[in-house]
């Protein structure tokens, strides 16, 4: 019923990071590969379902003056946990995801959501919004990962997908897609490709020059 | 009326703009947070640890079995492991026994057991160095087969540490391995595939005059000194160099080196 | 030092290559002025928070830190995210008070900018890039300088760009935040071009 959609409107329709632009910062570093997008997502859906779940909990206790700060202490108490977490248990990829794991705290899908989801809403619905949300970041985050992995250096998850020049076959990777400027490309082409399907999230200019219509319009 | 009631719903019920409540929340959160933390640091820390030592030993492990003829030779003196050994980094002279349980970069960051470097000197970025090192030795009939020397440097975005093994001539490279690094996933973390770091096997450290000549360059190597650049990630490239450039020369193992060609390890 | 400084401009640009405040950057773009205003604000706020969180790694968080204080085992490294964000969101809270209280012009100008910059993660991965490259306190203050400015660059640039960018005719779907992801992808291509600049 109702519930449920706030756990699938975030996927296409509002998507936090195509719709909303949030959230992106920390993310499109670690899209090189697929397995360190993927432990990423896992990261960011823990903190933002348990943070949303205790920020709505608590939310009718929290004076206003202060909320800022105690939403970012909550947030943070819980990345320092994942963080470690990751290097006790998957130490090969933490090493790989450096410093932006901790980077979870200042992204603005987290604080986003806290602010304006969980501070007026019950823990369950909430929680269903964190992970909505978390999911549709994903999304984009895994489909960014699996087109740089794939082009940009043949393998999928590390098993080898299109034999490489290197290794004796016909593929020759794109270095291109290992560079930063791939992952923004990417992005802009797949924001087009959703709008295209969905012409209702098209922005519309509030600039038009005089004389510059083009066909489609009086 | 307040007086049925238990003095946590009491503090519940105040105001939001009450300072008292707002104080109360704030202790009470960082409270909580403080807890859940530093349980987390506390319990985690032992396997981190043990992760960090684990991958040490694998990548040891790993090199080893990489070189070639290594694995017979040690069949042939029936030993399992390389032995490690203690050294004294200024007068390059090796102190007696096994070593065991020894922290090099504890070692550096401790003003008793460390020295602090000189700009000009610093060329690896460490600021301190640890007063002794380990290595870790195959030898037969006094000879060192082969010699493995822990590094560490600053790369581009993180520090790099990682095992450089020496053919029994002190001079050429038998294999690098990256240990530990967080640089660019993509490229600079490229350091750490086993493509770039078979360039590394057969590259000289110093000429014929002692001079060190080893370098990472852009794009292609052209003479015995030099290994090629990963593109896009020439500072990490040249961090390994500086890295490499500083432990062999007279601030890290050269003493130890040079005593080593000249005395063996009688 | 000046080889930091530089490379924290141009060559490590953090929005350009490192995609840190990404999320500001593309949402207040949209005139010359904000951004010039942000871009300000992020200078100040940087300078100031790295080289502090410098000082407080290097005597309290760092392995080894509270040696000083008889406890040379101690290692507080895992308070590193929470104590910075605390930091930042209390220096950009000061700074604010201190501009309303001595520099209202300023204060006007910049007062929209400075709360958003306590989630810019432009500010926090600055920190913790000084950090894991472990800069001392002179290299700090180098790479805070630097790296503001380096991101004030790009979105001063990049807002410039996009005033041009609202008259052009492009696809429905390429219009507003599709074609800044690209212009963003093209700028940190032509970003790349500096890595030769420093050896």
């Amino acid at each position: 019923m109702r519930l449920s959609r706030h756990l699938t409107d975030p996927l296409i329709r509002s998507n936090p990071v195509t719709l909303q632009i949030l959230g992106i910062c920390s993310a499109l570093a670690v899209t090189t590969s697929l397995v360190t997008a993927l432990t990423m997502c896992a990261a960011l859906i823990f903190v933002l379902c348990v943070a949303s779940g205790l920020i709505s909990a608590i939310r009718r206790h929290i004076p206003q003056s202060i909320r800022l700060i105690l939403q970012i202490t909550i947030i943070a108490t819980l990345v320092i946990v994942i963080d470690e977490v990751l290097r006790a248990y998957a130490y090969e990829i933490s090493q790989r995801l450096s410093i932006f794991v901790g980077l979870i705290v200042t992204n603005c899908i987290v604080l986003g959501r806290a602010e304006s989801f969980a501070m007026h809403h019950p823990v369950w619905p909430s929680v269903l919004d964190g992970l909505g949300n978390a999911l549709g970041y994903s999304l984009v985050l895994v489909v960014v990962a699996t087109i740089r992995e794939l082009l940009g250096s043949g393998t999928l998850l590390g098993l080898p997908l299109l034999p490489t020049t290197t290794e004796g076959g016909w593929f020759v990777p794109l270095r291109l897609m290992q560079l930063a400027p791939s992952a923004f490309f990417i992005i802009g082409l797949m924001i087009w490709a959703i709008r295209a399907a969905r012409p209702e999230q098209v922005e519309h200019p509030d600039h038009r020059l005089v004389g510059h219509e083009t066909g489609a319009g009086p | 009326m307040d007086r049925r009631r238990g003095p946590w719903a009491r503090f519940l019920a105040r105001s939001n703009d009450d300072p008292m409540k707002a104080l109360g929340i704030a202790g009470l959160v960082a409270l909580a947070s403080a807890i859940t933390v530093s349980t987390a640091a506390t319990t985690l820390r032992p396997r981190q640890i043990a992760n960090v030592e684990a991958a040490r030993q694998l990548r040891m492990q790993a090199m080893v079995d990489e070189l070639p003829g290594l694995r017979a030779v040690m069949e042939e003196l029936g030993v399992t492991e390389l032995q490690t050994r203690l050294v004294d980094l200024d007068t390059g002279r090796m102190l007696p026994g096994e070593a065991g349980g020894f922290d090099p970069e504890a070692a550096a960051r401790d003003p008793e057991t460390s020295i602090a470097l000189t700009q000009e000197a610093d060329t690896a970025g460490l600021e301190r160095r640890e007063a002794q090192a380990l290595v870790h030795l195959l030898e037969r009939d006094g000879v060192p087969m082969l010699v493995v020397l822990p590094v560490r440097g600053a790369g581009y975005q993180s520090t790099i540490s990682a095992l450089l093994a020496l053919e029994p001539d002190l001079n050429t490279i038998a294999a690098l391995t990256v240990i530990e690094q967080a640089e660019t996933p993509g490229l600079g973390a490229n350091i750490e595939s086993e493509a770039w770091q078979a360039l590394w096997p057969g590259r000289q450290i110093a000429d014929e005059t002692g001079a060190i000549r080893i370098d990472v360059v852009r794009g292609t190597a052209s003479s015995t000194y030099e290994v090629d650049g990963i593109s896009g990630a020439t500072r990490t490239g040249r961090g390994i160099a500086d890295m490499v450039r500083f432990w062999m020369g007279p601030w890290g193992y050269g003493p130890f080196l040079s005593r080593l060609r000249q005395e063996g390890l009688g | 030092m000046t080889e930091i400084l530089i490379a924290a401009i141009f060559t490590d640009n953090l929005a350009l290559s490192f995609f840190l405040g990404i999320c500001t950057f593309l949402a207040v773009s949209q005139r010359l002025s904000t951004a010039l205003g942000l871009g300000l604000s992020v200078i100040v706020v940087q300078s100031i928070t790295v080289p502090v969180n410098a000082l407080i790694h290097q005597y309290l968080l760092a392995p080894g830190a509270l040696g000083w204080a008889g406890l040379p085992q101690v290692d507080l490294g895992f308070l590193r995210i929470i104590v910075f964000i605390g930091v930042i969101a209390a220096m950009v809270q000061l700074l604010e008070l201190l501009l309303d209280r001595f520099v209202p012009a300023l204060h006007r100008a910049l007062g929209v900018f400075l709360p958003l910059i306590t989630v810019n993660c432009a500010i926090l991965g600055g920190s913790l890039f000084m950090v894991e490259r472990r800069y001392d306190l002179v290299k700090a203050i180098a790479w805070g300088v630097g790296s503001g400015a380096g991101w004030a660059l790009a979105i001063v640039t990049f807002a410039a760009i996009r005033e041009r960018l609202r008259y052009s005719d492009m696809p429905q779907g390429l219009q507003g935040l599709g074609s800044a992801f690209i212009v963003t992808g093209l700028m940190s291509l032509g970003f790349a071009g500096f890595g030769g600049l420093v050896r």
